[in-house]
């Protein structure tokens, strides 16, 4: 590997860390939402892949230690992902904790990037014999997916009924794009309609918002009220072994493994469970809290790294809500990757191990001392500075191009048709991983119906 | 749409006209201002880019970086911010 490579995984890599950082404190931003939409740019702008997969690391390790932030300081998530940490980080906030709060949040991060990355190499180089097997009933595991997942909703059977019609609508749009010739036959449209999908909450809220009686009837506001507390400031470099005590550390660490054993499932789902099964027994209110948000950010950060090193190296097909979500672009972004053709092909393990290895540094170096240090001078800055509108702008631009990039003009108003129906559906409880799973199984669902 | 400048403060300040959407508070006004920027910038950077793949895109994140700094500087941000001081403990 020459120097120049690593230089560049370097950079991608600080470039993320540093995006990351500012993105993760502001609040309520998904995680496919965010992550998804840049890493498509980057790797349809033709990196290198090795530097993509050093930069997504990054920027995933960056975002969820960030996302605590605004969890501790606030009581607002920074992301879907820190949403089930609030509970705990409001009885320190109560108790006057909030710096004690994103210290132990932060540390529980980092341990569990530590014990996920080597655990996930292990457990994908253990997978990779069967990875195959497992490739070639995708379609069936992509619809049984579906399934379950809608089953597992709450109104599961609205979520069940909503599976073929939502594959016919991108099966339609796709066969009307061959149809009139707006894109060549063997290309399938499918990046934007993922966005269109991930997109889709706030498209049908702009679409709600120029019907004049939907527009008066929603709740108004002012603002969005904010208290912070100001922190005392901590001397030297931080070291996330001295700031959780002994227990907590084997709590992180213990919930980092079972986030990697459990790739395939929910994150947020087994987050809640774990961080549940390993504080139950704790009577103390703050040792209770501050255990449970430090090993549920162990457990979330392990999660993520699990569910995307493990597909894309044993499988090389996202299997996983984190590889089919946020880390979609590291399979599928055609025409760069495709199903045959993405990193799981291109990259050789050590070329897993030197991306992974230099992403996970640098963002932990970069973003754990500056999360420790400044992350009440940071959340000031971004809630002062940076309004929620320029970054739903930013995203909804992104949507927009890559939508053109796709098939043209037509596709504009394609990606918006398909955003309005996920974002009703999304609304009435059918959520991403249904809708994500359908995504990708639909040519299969239609040829199973003829 | 109406003419009158986004970054007008007594807008902001004065009515309760604000809506939330993802976990936070915009106005609508601003969010379409801001959409309608930052698509503008993002595709307008695709279209002008020469005829490259690889450009196309540049000339794009070019182009969203821009709606960002320029929506950032005129739409201001729907968050009061208040200060609690703890006592030393």
């Amino acid at each position: 590997m020459d120097i120049t490579l690593i230089l560049e995984m370097i950079a991608a890599s600080m470039f993320g860390a540093v995006l990351y950082t500012i993105i993760g404190i502001a609040p309520g931003t998904d995680e496919t939402a965010v992550l998804a939409p840049v890493t498509l740019v980057l790797v349809l702008t033709g990196m290198e892949p090795i530097v993509i997969l050093a930069f997504f690391i990054s920027a995933i390790v960056a975002k969820k230690l960030t996302d605590s932030i605004p969890v501790a300081i606030a009581g607002i998530p920074g992301g879907v992902m820190s949403a089930p940490m609030v509970e705990h980080a409001m009885v320190l906030k109560k108790y006057g904790l909030p710096d004690v709060s994103i210290r132990k949040m932060a540390s529980g991060s980092v341990i569990g990037t530590i014990i996920s990355v080597p655990l996930s190499l292990m457990l994908a180089n253990l997978l990779i014999p069967v990875g195959g097997i497992i490739a070639e009933y995708s379609n069936q595991i992509f619809f049984g997916g579906a399934v379950f997942l809608a089953l597992m909703t709450k109104n599961r059977w609205l979520a069940l009924l909503s599976i073929i019609p939502f594959a016919l609508l991108i099966q339609g749009l796709r066969h009307l794009y061959w149809g009139i010739d707006a894109v060549p036959e063997d290309f399938t449209v499918f990046t934007s309609f993922f966005l269109g999908i991930t997109l889709g909450p706030i498209i049908l809220r702009l679409f709600e918002l120029m019907n004049k009686e939907i527009r008066n009837s929603l709740p108004r506001q002012k603002s969005n009220n904010i208290a912070l507390r100001r922190q005392k400031k901590l001397k030297g470099f931080p070291n996330p072994f001295k700031l959780l005590d002994k227990k907590e550390v084997g709590s992180s660490a213990a919930g980092s493994v079972l986030g990697v054993g459990t790739f395939f499932m929910s994150p947020v789902g087994m987050t809640i469970f774990l961080g549940e099964v390993l504080t139950s027994r704790i009577k103390d209110p703050i040792k209770k809290a501050s255990r449970a948000i430090s090993s549920m950010d162990g457990v979330t950060n392990s999660a993520y790294i699990a569910g995307t090193l493990i597909p894309l190296i044993a499988i090389g097909l996202p299997l996983s809500p984190t590889a089919i979500g946020p880390g979609i672009a590291l399979f599928e972004a055609p025409p760069v990757f495709t199903e045959d053709h993405n990193l799981h092909h291109i990259l050789s393990m050590s070329d897993f191990v030197v991306a992974t290895v230099i992403g996970a540094v640098i963002a932990i170096s970069l973003t754990f001392f500056v999360t420790i240090k400044y992350s009440q001078q940071i959340c000031t800055f971004v809630f002062k500075y940076i309004p929620h509108e320029a970054l739903l702008g930013v995203f909804f631009g992104l949507v927009i191009m890559l939508a053109y990039r796709d098939a043209g003009l037509i596709n504009i108003g394609g990606v918006l048709l398909v955003g309005l129906v996920a974002g009703v559906l999304h609304r009435w409880g059918v959520n991403y991983g249904v809708q994500f799973m359908v995504l990708y199984s639909a040519p299969w669902i239609v040829m199973q119906l003829l | 749409m109406s003419k009158q400048t986004p970054a007008n403060k007594d807008h902001t300040e004065n009515d309760g006209d604000n809506i939330e959407v993802w976990e936070d508070i915009v106005s609508p006004k601003d969010l379409l201002i801001s959409i309608a920027i930052c698509t503008i910038t993002t595709l307008g950077g695709y279209l002008i880019a020469p005829n490259d793949p690889s450009k196309e895109l540049m000339f794009g994140l070019i182009g969203v970086v821009i709606g960002f700094l320029i929506c950032s500087l005129i739409i201001k941000p729907k968050r009061t911010i208040s200060y609690i001081d703890d006592e030393e403990k």
